[in-house]
């Protein structure tokens, strides 16, 4: 039977719709595996069932009877339980503490709880010590603990974002087991991935989702990965971005080339190489470390000190520990954050355009020029076209799509030979789009080395002249975009 | 809030209309206080406080603290009378204290930039330490007099510029110096980028580990010369000025005139009129014969407020609290 329902369920972000008019529906007992793109809306649509966030409007029905959510704790309360990609819980304290958080008697015996922990954790047959502190468990770990606490609080719905991604095919057999678990104990578990055979494995339904909206839903028998990989790309093309490319730039000098480059788990030995004069585009879905590799040739994060791999520059060998040598050396990266590692927020746009200016070390003595900062503030604000009601303008008072320029230009006042551009576009509008599209394209007739990170098929397919495809921390695949389509890229991204 | 918000309400004006407001009151209802004499002592016992809060300000702007700046400013000034009543060279003795100084500066830049460690902690453990050495290792008593011999600090004490007492002089200087630094040199506009958004001034490239050491060095070294002048004006130095609240006046300036602890707001004009609020404020109560605890306790309320009109004008979005502010 039916244990939840959603009818034109929407979640609308300053005008944008996130989530548009979705019918969703689970039963107890059932696998309901959800899929799509980066942005497709499914972290938004489940987190509105789990009372995480409000729906600008229709409605959900639990048992039939239409309900609203104060808060996840509500939603919990009547056995809806949101499992995240972070988990949530107190990392000091033991397993038990952690599943009898907020729920402890006023004469809190820790051998009690343990003892209570214990027994309950046995009746699920979980194997997790229960005197163990949580920091010192593993992921899958974790997650038990998490599923538990979810079922000790009788849920009866549990959400999934993401489950597998940070987890080791060993402890992706433990956690698949638990899921068969937890069906066998009536529980409706949605499960959102980007891994397919995962999702074709464990689910018995499968939805999948695009910009939003809801494309398909099906048993999962008769679903194929070719199948769901089109659902999930397979969008009406908007005017623009049908022009396929017919003709791509021809590679430069090699720029940058990377060799076994590794960080962590995520990032895992991955080679490529870009070239001046064209734009190398980089795709890869959540997980798949193409910010983090990014990052790593920028001097923002580091890769592993040993077998962390090799990163030249013209040939020659570099390491970076900041940012700043490679700034200096050419290498500008433009953060898909920017308000977190992007512009000033305090201050104009000029202000910030300077920023990069001072950095670059491009003024002779260490003084502050009003009439350089104000004649770069000119010069930059008509080549990138930044409006702003007036020059003094605080960039944070700007338009989505006047902040991205901002960064943008503050980077290019730089002069760099090499610019990585993170999700250029994220949360700018249309105008802005092309705006965008067209200065980038720019940069790469002027023979700088760009390339181009994006969630978004098409923006890939327009701009780049080569497709690299990031998977689990590595370049997969390289496409030209003459003979590319959606499908095939998003084939060689999911797993 | 919407009057807060809308801007013709800043923390600053408030503060700047209030110190106003309270200089008239005291004016018409204290006999005496608007007598030359008077006036010149508010800005005088303000002075050093506002010497300190120049420091301080530049930190803070740089979303650091310096909770080390009185310690520095006593123990620094007590070695250095205590060398040179020892028979040391005055100008030897200098150049011994300005290297201590300086690596106390460089240790609270290291800790905070390159340990990591929290600003609050790394320079309330260093001020602590620096007590500690200084007053066990290289001098004998609380208070160390200055030398008879070394006249010409008693001089430098009495000295008047325009008739102005040389520690008002001083204030005015480092503050001056402090705004030239802050506006228009590099530095001064790293300080800003730095304490708006730390994570983009290092994705820029802009070298944010030595700034936060640079930042440090000049707040200790600011701290000594507030300790010089203390000594030149009361012929003596007492190091139990590091027990003291002056601490807590130094961030009640710097948080009252504007300075938000959440960095990149806020300049030089902030500690000046936060400053003289306080000069005003303290020098009224005291006319008034109220007893030091109530100051105190005015002092402490006063603070309250500020801070939490800054929360509220500068509200810490999610964000900004994952970075961590001070």
């Amino acid at each position: 039977m039916t244990l939840i329902e959603t009818r034109t369920l929407s979640k609308s972000y300053r005008g944008n719709l996130a989530v548009d008019a979705v019918d969703f529906d689970i039963a107890e007992g059932e696998v309901h595996a959800l899929l799509g793109e980066n942005g497709a809306g499914k972290s938004t649509l489940t987190k509105m069932i789990a009372g995480v966030v409000p729906p600008s409007s229709g409605e959900i029905l639990l048992d039939g009877k239409p309900v609203t959510f104060g808060g996840p704790a509500d939603a919990l309360k009547q056995g809806i339980a949101m499992v995240f990609q972070e988990t949530s819980l107190v990392p000091s304290m033991t397993v038990a503490q952690n599943l009898y958080l907020g729920d402890e008697k006023f004469l809190n015996r820790l051998r009690g709880v343990a003892i209570s922990a214990q027994q309950f954790l046995q009746s699920l047959n979980f194997t997790v010590d229960p005197t163990a502190t949580v920091a010192t468990l593993g992921a899958a770990k974790r997650q038990m603990v998490e599923i538990a606490r979810a079922v000790r609080l009788k849920a009866r719905i549990i959400i999934f974002d993401e489950p597998t991604a940070t987890l080791t095919p060993e402890e992706k057999r433990h956690f698949f087991a638990l899921v068969r678990r937890l069906k066998e104990r009536k529980v409706a578990v949605i499960f959102i991935s980007h891994a397919l055979e995962e999702a074709l494995h464990i689910s018995d339904r499968i939805t999948v989702m695009r910009d939003g909206a809801r494309v398909v839903t099906d048993v999962t028998a008769n679903f194929t990965r070719e199948k769901i990989v089109r659902a999930m790309v397979g969008r009406t093309l908007a005017s623009g971005d049908a022009a396929k490319k017919t003709a791509v730039r021809p590679a430069g000098d090699k720029v940058l080339s990377v060799q076994d480059l590794s960080m962590g788990a995520i990032v895992k030995n991955t080679s490529f190489s870009i070239f001046a004069g064209q734009i190398t585009g980089l795709f890869g879905l959540v997980g798949s470390g193409r910010t983090e590799t990014a990052k790593i040739v920028a001097g923002v994060m580091k890769r592993d000190f040993n077998r962390g791999g090799e990163v030249a520059l013209d040939g020659k060998p570099v390491r970076y520990n900041t940012p700043r040598p490679a700034m200096q050396d050419g290498i500008v990266y433009v953060t898909e954050d920017r308000k977190l590692e992007g512009f000033f927020e305090t201050m104009s746009i000029a202000e910030n355009l300077y920023s990069g200016h001072l950095a670059a070390g491009q003024n002779k003595i260490p003084v502050v020029s009003r009439a350089e900062m104000t004649q770069l503030a000119e010069s930059w604000g008509r080549t990138l076209n930044i409006r702003a009601i007036n020059p003094d303008a605080r960039v944070v008072e700007l338009s989505g799509g006047n902040q991205q320029k901002v960064v943008i230009g503050k980077g290019l006042v730089q002069k760099p030979r090499l610019v990585i551009f993170d999700e250029p576009t994220r949360g700018v509008d249309v105008a802005a789009i092309a705006e965008i599209h067209h200065l980038i394209e720019k940069l790469a007739d002027d023979g700088l080395a760009v390339v181009v990170i994006s969630s978004y098929l098409p923006e890939i397919l327009k701009l780049s002249d080569r497709i690299l495809v990031c998977r689990q921390g590595r370049v997969v695949e390289e496409f030209s975009p003459l003979d590319a389509s959606e499908e095939r890229i998003m084939y060689a991204s999911v797993h | 809030m919407s009057v807060l918000k809308s801007g013709t309400l800043s923390q600053e004006r408030i503060v700047f209309l209030f110190a106003v407001v309270l200089f008239a009151a005291y004016a018409l209802l204290l006999d005496g206080f608007l007598a030359p004499n008077n006036l010149v002592a508010i800005l005088r016992s303000v002075s050093v406080l506002g010497i300190l809060a120049v420091g301080m300000g530049i930190v803070v702007i740089g979303r650091g603290i310096d909770l080390s700046m009185v310690a520095v400013m006593a123990m620094a000034t007590a070695w250095q009378l205590a060398m040179m009543n020892a028979g040391t060279p005055p100008l030897l003795a200098t150049a011994i204290v300005f290297a201590g100084v300086v690596a106390v500066g460089i240790i609270n830049g290291l800790l905070i930039a390159y340990a990591e460690v929290p600003a609050v902690f790394a320079t309330l453990a260093t001020a602590s330490f620096v007590f500690g050495l200084v007053r066990s290792r290289f001098i004998v008593q609380d208070a160390v007099p200055v030398p008879p011999s070394a006249s010409f600090i008693l001089e430098f004490g009495q000295a008047r510029l325009a008739h102005m007492p040389i520690e008002v002089v001083m204030f005015a200087v480092a503050a001056f110096l402090s705004f030239v630094a802050l506006r228009f040199t590099k530095f001064g506009r790293y300080v800003y980028y730095m304490g708006d958004n730390y994570q983009a001034a290092r994705t820029m490239g802009i070298p944010v580990r030595p700034m936060i050491i640079g930042q440090y060095v000049v707040s200790a070294l600011v701290a000594w010369l507030a300790g010089l002048i203390t000594a030149a004006g009361l012929q003596s130095i007492n190091t139990r000025v590091v027990n003291s609240t002056l601490l807590y006046d130094v961030i009640l300036v710097v948080v009252i005139g504007g300075i938000g602890l959440s960095g990149g707001k806020g300049g030089m004009r902030n500690v000046v009129i936060g400053a003289l609020l306080i000069g005003i404020m303290l020098n009224g109560m005291t006319i008034l014969d109220l007893p030091n605890i109530y100051q105190n306790l005015i002092k402490a309320t006063i603070l309250l407020v500020a801070l939490i009109i800054d929360s509220r004008l500068n509200p810490r979005d999610e964000q900004v609290g994952q970075q961590g502010d001070i």
